[in-house]
C-alpha cells in the first residue's frame, strides 16, 4: 500500500512516563484509511499506554498525533470521539438494560415534539438509524432486544455499530476476539472487511498472533515502550513476531511432551461418559464460549450451581464448598483473575488465602512462617517484581496468575483446575504458565484445564476431552506428537 | 499498566497515611487557640467520656465495614441494650442485665447477619430496616419512658457509671480493653484476615475456600455485641435505660470509621485509625459547643463531615 498525502492518523515521537517507567519512548505509529494496522507486544510493552492517549483518556508528555495532518491533542475521551477515534475496550461500555437500538444511538438519539411542544425521543427514527448502521455490519437482530440478554460476541457488535453511528474515521480494538468463538470471530473479520471498504483505518490489538499475522496490512511490534519493528503483509510470521516481541526464540518457550502416566486420578464418571485424569497428565477441556466447560470445573470444585461426584484418587467424594475440595487437595484457578485474587492484597497475602489455618500459630498468624514461605514461591515462579508486599494489583496479568498458581503450591493440593489460564497474557507469560503446568504435573500431580484457544489446548495437553453444550462430544489422546486439528474443529462446531 | 504506578519518598507516604492523625491534631490545636476551656481537664475528662462510648460502636462498625457490609442500626441498637439490661436488672441481678443487654445486641447483628449474608439483601437496606425495627421494639418495652425502677437501679450499676479509677471513668478504661482484644482479633489472626478477604473480594475468598456467609454474618454479630456493650455503658453513665438514645449515633461511627480512612467498598482498614476518627469526630462537636455553635448548625456540619470523608475515601480509590 502506498500512501499518497498525509496519512489518516499520524503518531510521531510519542512519550509517556509514569513515575520511574518510561511506558512510551519516541513511538512512531501511522494509519492510513482502509487499512488494518496491527499493534503486539507482551504486556507493559505500551500497547494500552498508546491506545489510552489515542482515545483521550492519557494525555501525552511530548510528541505529535495529526489526523489528516492537522496537529490534535485531546484533553478527554469526548474531544477523542469527536476527532472520529473510537476505542473499543474489551470491557465494553453499553448500558446493560437499554436495548440494542439506544445503545447504538447512545447520546444522540433523534428528538422530536409531542403536541408541538414537549420534546421526547423520535423512537421510529431512532430504530431506523440503529437498523441502518447495522445493516452495513451485516448484523440482523432485533432492535428492542436488552443489550444484557445478547450473547458477547453480539454486544461487540452493538459497540462496532456505535462507533459507526457516530462517524468513527479511527477504530481501535483492543483484543476484540479473546472472548469469541471461533464462528463469532469470522464473523467480526468480515465485519472489519467491510469498515476498511468503507475507508475506516482500525488498529487492532490482539495477543492471537495467528489472527495478527492474517489480518494485517501493516503490524507494528512493541517491547518496553519501543517500536522493535514495523512490517508489511505477508513479510512475517508468527515466529517472527514471537521472536521480536520476546527477544527469544520459540523453541525454549516449549517442552516435550511425556508418554507415561500414572494411576487414575480424578475420574468425573467414566462409567456415565466422564473422563479420567490420570497422575501426571494435562488433561486439556475444549469447547466455544458456553460450551459448559467452566461449569465442569466449577461443579468439581464445590463452587458451581450444583456439587458434582466425582472419583479422587478412588474415594468418591462430592464438594459442596470450595473449602472442602481445598481440604481434598484440589485448586481452582478461576477465569477472570478479578475473581481469583483480592486485589488490595498484598502479594503474600493472596498465597496464604487458602492455607492460613496452616500458617497460624497458637495465638496470631506466624508471619515470618509466611514471609518465607512467599518468598520462595516468588522466587521458584519467577513473580516480579520481586516483592511480597506489592499489592496484587500493582502486577502485570502474567505475574497475577502466578500468584494464583503459587497460592496452591503453598496449600500443597495434587489436583489442579484450571480455566482459561492465559487468558489475555502474554506470549512469555504463557510459556511461562505453560511450563508451571508441565512441572506441577511431573511432580505427581493432574491438570484438568478449560481453554476456547485450541491451538494452547493441542500444545499443552496429553489429552482432549471437547465439549459441546454441557456434553462431551469428542475424546482424544495425544497421538503421535499432534492432535487431528480438523477433526477436533469439526466436533466442537458440530 | 502495571509498572506505571508513581513512586513517592517515603515520608510523604507516611505523612498520607496519618492524615486522620494529622486531623486529629489540627481539630485540637485550633480549638485551643479558640478556646481556653478545651485543654481543662473538666472538659477532657468530657471527651474522653464522650468517645468511650462512640469508640465501642465504631470498633464493632470497622468489622462491619472491612467485611464489605454497612451497619445502621447500631444507634437502635445502643438503646435495645440499654434498656433491656436495665429491664431485666430490675427483675434479677445487675450481672444478668448486662449480660441480657449485650446479647440483645448481638442477637440483632447476628440478624441483621443472616439476612444480609444468606439472602443476600443490600446491607444498607437490612439495616435501615432494622434500625426502625429495632427502635420500635425499644419504644415497645419502654412505653416510651425512661426506666429508673422504682426503688432505682441496683447500686452497684450505678457505681459503675460513677467510678474513677485513676481520676478517670471507669467506663472510659473499658475501650482500651476491648480494643487490644478485637485490635488482635482483626489483624493478627487468620480470623481477621479472612474478614479483610471477603470484603476485599467476596468471590475470590469463597473461591479460596473461605465461608464467606460465616465471615459476613460474624462481623454483624460482633458489630451488634459492641453496640450492646456500648448501651449497656451508655445505661450506666445516664444512671438509666433511656428509649430515645443512640440516634444519629449509627452516622457518627460510620464517619469515624471512614474518616479513619476504612473503605465503603471493604477490605481496608484499620481498628487503631477508626478509634482516631472516632476523637476527630467527638472533639469536633466538643469544639463547637465551646465555641457556641447552635446545636443545628452541628448537625449541619457532621453531616458534611461525612460526605467529605466518603468523598475522600472515593478520590483515594480513583488514584490507586
Amino acid at each position: 500500500m502506498v500512501t499518497k498525502g498525509n496519512p489518516l492518523l499520524a503518531i510521531e515521537s510519542l512519550s509517556k512516563r509514569f513515575g520511574a517507567t518510561q511506558a512510551l519512548d519516541a513511538v512512531g505509529f501511522e494509519l492510513d484509511a482502509g487499512e488494518v494496522h496491527t499493534l503486539v507486544g507482551e504486556n507493559g510493552a505500551g500497547k494500552s499506554t498508546l491506545i489510552k492517549i489515542l482515545g483521550g483518556v492519557c494525555v501525552r508528555d511530548a510528541g505529535d498525533i495529526r489526523i489528516d495532518g492537522r496537529p490534535v491533542h485531546f484533553r478527554g475521551p469526548r474531544e477523542a470521539q469527536e476527532a472520529g477515534i473510537v476505542v473499543i475496550p474489551q470491557e465494553m461500555q453499553l448500558v446493560p438494560a437499554a436495548t440494542v437500538a439506544e445503545n447504538v444511538t447512545l447520546g444522540a438519539w433523534p428528538q422530536k415534539r409531542a403536541f408541538g411542544f414537549l420534546p421526547v425521543i423520535d423512537r421510529a427514527a431512532m430504530r431506523r438509524r440503529a437498523a441502518d448502521v447495522l445493516a452495513q455490519l451485516d448484523f440482523h437482530h432485533d432492535l428492542d432486544a436488552r443489550v444484557d440478554a445478547l450473547s458477547f460476541a453480539e454486544r461487540q457488535l452493538v459497540a462496532i455499530a456505535r462507533a459507526l453511528s457516530h462517524e468513527a474515521r479511527v477504530l481501535v480494538l483492543d483484543e476484540p476476539t479473546a472472548s469469541l468463538e471461533h464462528r463469532e470471530a469470522e464473523r467480526l473479520f468480515a465485519v472489519i472487511a467491510a469498515l476498511k471498504r468503507r475507508g475506516v483505518g482500525i488498529i487492532y490489538v490482539s495477543h492471537r498472533l495467528d489472527e495478527v499475522v492474517a489480518l494485517s496490512d501493516r503490524c507494528t511490534v512493541m517491547r518496553d515502550g519501543c517500536v522493535v519493528e514495523e512490517c508489511r503483509q505477508g513479510q512475517f510470521g508468527t515466529d517472527h513476531l514471537i521472536r521480536l516481541m520476546t527477544g527469544r526464540d520459540l523453541e525454549e518457550l516449549h517442552r516435550p511432551h511425556k508418554t507415561e502416566f500414572g494411576p487414575a486420578h480424578l475420574d468425573t464418571g467414566s462409567d456415565r461418559g466422564g473422563f479420567v485424569v490420570r497422575r501426571g497428565e494435562v488433561m486439556g477441556l475444549t469447547g466455544l464460549l458456553g460450551s459448559g466447560t467452566s461449569a465442569v470445573l466449577r461443579r468439581i470444585f464445590g463452587a458451581g450451581s450444583e456439587p458434582a461426584t466425582v472419583s479422587l484418587r478412588g474415594e468418591t467424594r462430592t464438594f459442596r464448598r470450595p473449602a472442602d475440595a481445598i481440604a481434598a487437595g484440589v485448586g481452582l484457578v478461576p477465569e477472570e483473575r478479578r475473581l481469583g485474587l483480592v486485589m488490595n492484597f498484598s502479594v503474600r497475602d493472596n498465597i496464604a488465602l487458602p492455607s492460613l489455618d496452616r500458617l497460624s500459630g497458637s495465638l496470631r498468624l506466624d508471619t515470618a512462617q509466611i514471609d518465607r514461605l512467599a518468598e520462595e514461591l516468588m522466587e521458584s515462579l519467577d513473580i516480579r517484581p520481586r516483592n511480597p508486599s506489592l499489592p496484587v494489583s500493582q502486577l502485570s496479568g502474567g505475574n497475577q496468575q502466578k500468584v494464583i498458581f503459587a497460592r496452591w503450591l503453598a496449600s500443597h493440593v495434587d489436583t489442579l483446575l484450571l480455566d482459561e489460564p492465559t487468558h489475555g497474557i502474554d506470549v512469555g507469560a504463557k510459556a511461562r504458565i505453560h511450563h508451571l503446568m508441565r512441572e506441577f504435573v511431573e511432580n505427581a500431580g493432574a491438570i484438568l484445564f478449560a481453554s476456547s484457544d485450541m491451538l494452547e489446548v493441542m500444545n499443552i495437553s496429553d489429552a482432549v476431552v471437547a465439549m459441546r453444550s454441557g456434553e462431551i462430544v469428542a475424546r482424544m489422546a495425544r497421538g503421535g506428537a499432534s492432535y487431528n486439528e480438523g477433526a477436533l474443529r469439526a466436533a466442537l462446531a458440530g | 499498566m502495571a509498572q506505571g504506578r508513581e513512586t513517592t519518598s517515603p515520608y510523604s507516604r507516611l505523612l498520607r497515611n496519618q492524615v486522620p492523625l494529622l486531623a486529629l491534631v489540627a481539630v485540637c490545636v485550633i480549638t485551643a487557640v479558640l478556646s481556653d476551656r478545651f485543654l481543662s481537664p473538666v472538659n477532657l475528662n468530657n471527651i474522653l467520656l464522650q468517645a468511650c462510648v462512640m469508640s465501642v460502636i465504631a470498633m464493632g462498625m470497622t468489622f462491619v465495614i472491612i467485611s464489605g457490609g454497612f451497619d445502621l442500626s447500631v444507634g437502635s441498637t445502643v438503646a435495645l441494650s440499654g434498656t433491656v439490661a436495665t429491664w431485666v436488672m430490675l427483675e434479677t441481678h445487675w450481672s444478668v442485665g448486662v449480660t441480657a443487654g449485650i446479647a440483645a445486641g448481638a442477637l440483632v447483628g447476628y440478624i441483621n447477619g443472616l439476612i444480609v449474608a444468606r439472602l443476600r439483601v443490600n446491607p444498607f437496606i437490612t439495616t435501615l430496616g432494622s434500625m426502625v425495627v429495632v427502635r420500635g421494639i425499644v419504644l415497645l418495652i419502654t412505653d416510651g419512658r425512661p426506666i429508673v425502677g422504682d426503688e432505682g437501679l441496683p447500686d452497684t450499676f450505678l457505681e459503675l457509671g460513677r467510678a474513677r479509677l485513676f481520676g478517670v471513668h471507669l467506663l472510659v478504661w473499658l475501650p482500651l480493653v476491648l480494643f487490644a482484644v478485637f485490635g488482635w482479633l482483626l489483624h493478627m489472626t487468620a480470623y481477621g484476615k479472612r474478614i479483610f478477604a471477603t470484603g476485599g473480594n467476596r468471590d475470590a475468598a469463597f473461591l479460596a475456600g473461605i465461608d464467606v456467609e460465616r465471615m459476613t454474618a460474624s462481623a454483624y454479630a460482633w458489630c451488634g455485641a459492641l453496640a450492646g456493650v456500648a448501651g449497656v455503658m451508655l445505661a450506666a453513665r445516664l444512671q438509666s435505660g433511656q428509649p430515645t438514645v443512640g440516634e444519629f449515633y449509627e452516622l457518627t461511627a460510620i464517619a469515624a470509621v471512614v474518616l479513619g480512612g476504612a473503605s465503603l467498598r471493604g477490605g481496608d482498614g484499620q481498628l487503631y485509625k477508626s478509634m482516631i476518627g472516632v476523637f476527630i469526630m467527638v472533639v469536633l462537636a466538643n469544639s463547637l459547643n465551646l465555641l457556641n455553635v447552635h446545636s443545628y448548625w452541628q448537625r449541619v456540619a457532621i453531616g458534611l463531615v461525612i460526605i467529605a470523608a466518603a468523598a475522600a475515601d472515593q478520590i483515594k480509590s480513583r488514584n490507586t
